[in-house]
C-alpha cells in the first residue's frame, strides 16, 4: 500500500466576497506526479500557496507526512517549489542565485554548485552559469526557475504551471524531467490548463472549476468514468445540411463546430456498427474519424453539465 | 535547517549583495578626491588675494587713529586741499579708503562695503571706546583693567571634562546617520526590488518571513556598520597624519579615542541601526511601485534621528533632551550624546538602552508580519488602515 504524503481536507478560502475555493479535498501518495488542473482563476495557486503556508485557509485541514515524519508543514529542505510568478535575481550571476536557494533550503553549498553545473549541462547552459540572468531569454529564465526548484533534491515538488511560457518542443523536454526527478523519488504536485500535457504526466487528477472539485482520482479513472464514450467527428466536403442529423437516432450530444464540422458524441453502451448503420443513411460527402474523449473534452462536459 | 542557520545564510547573502569592496574603494577615493579639492578650493576661495586697502586718515591730528590702524593697515594721513580729489578718485583707484575724523563722528569713504571695510569698521569701534574712555580721565592700567574679563575663580561638583567625549560622539552619530541612510538605500532597493522581480513568494516558500526579515535586517546593518568601521579606521588614519602636520604627537589621537565611551556608543548605535533597519523594511515591504507610491517619503524618516542629536547637545538637560534620550528611534544617539555633555545616571543609560533592545525585538517582529501579508499584493498597496491590521494578525 502506497503511503499518503499529503492529506489535504475540506479547504476552503474566499478573498473577500469571493470564494476562492471551496471544500476541496484530496490526498497524496508518495511517488504521485498528482495534477491539478483547472482554468484561470479555477482556485489552483491558492490553494498551492496555502500548502506551503504562504497564505492561510479559511477553513480545513493540511497534513503532510513526507519521510516518516507527520507535520503541519514540512521542513524546508523537503519541499521544492516552482511559483506561478516567476522571479529571479536578474543582477546576479545564475550559479550564485541557484546556490543561494538551494542553500536557504539546506543544501550544502559544494553540492549545490555541484549539482546545479549537472542540470546547468543538461539544459544547455553551463557555458552561462557565470553570467547574470537578465541576458536569458525567458524560456532559457523559466528553465533556471524550474532547476532552483528541484536543485536539493525535495522529497515533494510543487509546480505551478511548470509548462507555461515554454515552446512545444521545451515542453516535451520539462515532461521527461518531472517524470525523471519523480522516478528518483520526487512526489510531484503540478497544477496546469494544459490537459494534453497533464495527460503525458500525470497519473492522479483533481479537476476543478471555480474553486469547486469536479473531478478527483487516477487519470485512468477520469476515462472510465467520463471517458467511456465515443466521439465521431463529421468532415464534411460539401455543406452540411443540419436537418439530416435528426434521423441519427441515440446520439448523446450534438456539436455543431462549423459549416465542415459536426461533433457526435455516443452513450457507454453504443456499437460502433449501429453508429455506422445510422451514419450511412446520412446525406451528403463526408469522412468520419473517431476517437475516445480527450481530457480537455472530459473536463469540458463536466463544466457545462454543472 | 535551523533559525540560526538559516538567518546566518540570508545575512551573508544580504551583506553580500550590497558591501562590495570594491564599490567602497571607490567611494572612499572620490570621497580623498572631493575633500582634498574642497580643502584646497576653499583655500583659494577664501584666500585673501585682492589687494590690501590703502587707507588715508583726514584731520587725525594728535595721530591717536593712526596708531590704533598702523599695525595692521597701510595708513597715511591726508593733507585737507587734497579731500575733495581723493574722494573723486575713490571710483577709479578701488582700494582706496579715506576716514575723516570730524567733530562728533567719523567719515568713512569707499568704493564699496567690503570684507576689509568691516574689519577697518571693528578698529575704528575700538579706537572711539578708547577715546572716550579717556575722556573720563583713565589711565592706560585703568583702561585695562576695565576691558579684563572678571576674574571669577570657578568650582563646580559634577565636572564634565568632555570635550573628547563629545567629539566622539559626535563622531559616532555621524557615522550613525552615515549606516542608517546607506541601509535606507540598500533595505529600498532589496525588497521593493525583490517585490517587482517576484522572488519573494520564492523566498518565503523556502524560509519563513521572519527569518528572511531577520536576515535582511542583520545583512543590511552589517553593510552599513563595514562602511562605518571603514570610514572609522580612515578617520583614524586621517587625523593621525593631521597631527603629524600639525606638530601635535600622534599620541594626541588616544585621547579622543576614550575607551569607556567607544564601550557604550558603540552598543547604542549598533541598536539605533537595527532599529532603523527594521523601520525602514516595514516600510520598503508594504511600498509596491516605488516611483510612484506616497509612502516613499516615509522613508525619510531616519532625518527625525539626525534633528534630535543636535538638539540635544543645545540644551542636554532640558526635558524634551531627556525625552529625545530615552525614545527609542532618537535614543541611539541622543543618550550618549547627553551622557558624554552632562551628567547622566548609570541607570538612564542601562533603562534606556534596554527599551531600545525591546524595541528592537518587537519592530522586526511587526516588520515580517507586515511583509508577510504584503508580499504578494503587487498590484495594489496596502492602505496604512490594512497595514494596522497587519500588524495585530496572529
Amino acid at each position: 500500500m502506497q503511503n499518503t504524503v499529503l492529506r489535504v481536507k475540506s479547504l476552503s478560502k474566499s478573498f473577500s466576497n469571493v470564494k476562492a475555493i471551496n471544500n476541496i479535498s484530496f490526498t497524496v501518495n508518495q511517488g504521485d506526479i498528482f495534477a491539478f488542473l483547472g482554468p484561470n482563476g479555477a482556485g489552483k495557486t491558492t490553494t498551492l500557496r496555502i500548502l506551503l503556508d504562504i497564505i492561510k485557509a479559511d477553513d480545513g485541514q493540511i497534513e503532510w507526512n513526507l519521510e516518516g515524519s507527520s507535520n503541519h508543514l514540512p521542513q524546508t529542505s523537503q519541499i521544492g517549489y516552482l511559483p506561478e510568478e516567476r522571479g529571479l535575481y536578474l543582477d546576479i550571476p545564475i550559479l550564485k542565485s541557484l546556490v543561494y536557494l538551494a542553500s536557504i533550503r539546506g543544501m550544502d553549498k559544494t553540492e549545490a554548485k555541484k549539482t546545479a553545473l549537472e542540470w546547468l549541462e543538461r539544459l544547455d547552459l553551463a557555458d552561462r552559469a557565470k553570467e547574470k540572468l537578465q541576458v536569458l531569454s525567458k524560456g532559457n529564465q523559466q528553465k533556471i526557475q524550474f532547476i532552483a526548484s528541484i536543485l536539493h533534491k525535495p522529497a515533494f515538488a510543487i509546480l505551478d504551471e511548470p509548462f507555461s511560457g515554454l515552446d512545444p518542443l521545451n515542453q516535451e523536454i520539462f515532461i521527461e524531467f518531472i517524470k525523471e526527478i519523480n522516478k528518483q523519488g520526487t512526489t510531484i504536485l503540478l497544477s496546469a490548463h494544459q490537459m494534453q500535457l497533464v495527460e503525458k504526466t500525470a497519473n492522479k487528477l483533481l479537476l476543478i472549476n471555480k474553486g469547486e472539485e469536479l473531478y478527483n482520482g487516477s487519470l485512468s479513472g477520469i476515462y472510465e468514468t467520463h471517458g467511456n464514450r465515443q466521439v465521431i467527428e463529421l468532415h464534411y466536403k460539401s455543406g452540411l445540411n443540419e436537418n439530416s442529423l435528426n434521423s441519427i437516432g441515440e446520439v448523446e450530444k450534438i456539436e455543431i463546430v462549423d459549416n465542415a464540422l459536426v461533433k457526435l458524441t455516443f452513450g457507454p453502451n453504443k456499437e460502433m456498427k449501429s453508429i455506422l448503420s445510422a451514419l450511412s443513411k446520412q446525406e451528403g460527402d463526408f469522412d468520419i474519424t473517431s476517437h475516445k474523449p480527450s481530457l480537455h473534452d472530459i473536463f469540458l462536459n463536466l463544466i457545462k453539465s454543472l | 535547517m535551523s533559525y540560526i542557520k538559516q538567518v546566518i545564510t540570508v545575512t551573508r547573502w544580504e551583506f553580500g549583495r550590497f558591501f562590495k569592496p570594491k564599490n567602497e574603494a571607490i567611494g572612499i577615493l572620490i570621497m580623498l578626491i572631493v575633500s582634498v579639492v574642497f580643502y584646497f578650493g576653499s583655500k583659494y576661495a577664501f584666500s585673501d588675494k585682492s589687494p590690501e586697502i590703502k587707507i588715508f586718515v583726514h584731520n587725525d591730528t594728535n595721530g591717536g587713529l593712526t596708531e590704533v590702524l598702523k599695525n595692521d593697515f597701510d595708513v597715511k594721513q591726508l593733507p585737507s586741499e587734497q579731500k575733495d580729489s581723493f574722494i573723486r578718485k575713490l571710483d577709479v583707484d578701488k582700494n582706496l579708503v579715506l576716514i575723516d575724523k570730524k567733530e562728533d563722528a567719523i567719515g568713512l569713504y569707499a568704493y564699496k562695503n567690503n570684507r576689509d571695510i568691516k574689519k577697518l569698521k571693528n578698529y575704528i569701534d575700538v579706537y572711539h571706546k578708547q577715546k572716550e574712555m579717556q575722556k573720563l580721565g583713565l589711565s592706560a592700567e585703568q583702561l585695562s583693567l576695565v576691558l579684563s574679563s572678571a576674574p571669577i575663580e570657578e568650582s563646580y561638583i559634577y565636572t564634565d571634562n568632555s570635550r573628547n567625549r563629545v567629539i566622539l560622539a559626535y563622531f559616532f552619530a555621524g557615522l550613525m546617520i552615515m549606516a542608517v541612510f546607506l541601509s535606507f538605500a540598500y533595505q529600498f532597493t532589496a525588497i521593493t526590488g525583490e517585490k517587482q522581480l517576484k522572488i519573494t513568494e520564492q523566498i518565503v516558500s523556502a524560509i519563513s518571513p521572519q527569518v528572511w526579515m531577520d536576515g535582511k535586517i542583520l545583512g543590511i546593518t552589517l553593510t552599513g556598520i563595514s562602511s562605518m568601521i571603514t570610514y572609522s579606521f580612515l578617520s583614524i588614519i586621517g587625523g593621525i597624519i593631521f597631527f603629524q602636520f600639525s606638530g601635535l604627537p600622534i599620541s594626541a589621537i588616544l585621547d579622543y579615542l576614550y575607551l569607556p565611551s567607544i564601550v557604550l556608543y558603540l552598543p547604542f548605535a549598533l541598536i539605533g541601526v537595527l532599529i532603523w533597519n527594521a523601520i525602514l523594511a516595514a516600510i520598503a515591504s508594504i511600498i509596491t511601485d516605488p516611483n510612484n507610491s506616497g509612502k516613499s517619503s516615509m522613508m525619510m524618516l531616519p532625518i527625525v534621528f539626525v534633528i534630535s542629536s543636535f538638539l540635544v547637545t543645545r540644551e542636554p538637560d532640558s526635558g524634551l533632551s531627556i525625552f529625545l534620550s530615552w525614545f527609542p528611534l532618537t535614543s541611539a544617539s541622543s543618550m550618549p550624546m547627553r551622557w558624554a555633555i552632562t551628567e547622566v545616571g548609570i541607570w538612564q543609560l542601562i533603562g534606556s538602552f534596554m527599551l531600545l533592545v525591546l524595541t528592537f525585538y518587537s519592530l522586526r517582529k511587526i516588520a515580517a508580519k507586515i511583509f508577510r501579508v504584503s508580499i504578494l499584493m503587487t498590484g495594489k498597496e496596502p492602505s496604512w488602515t490594512e497595514v494596522y491590521k497587519f500588524m495585530n494578525m496572529k
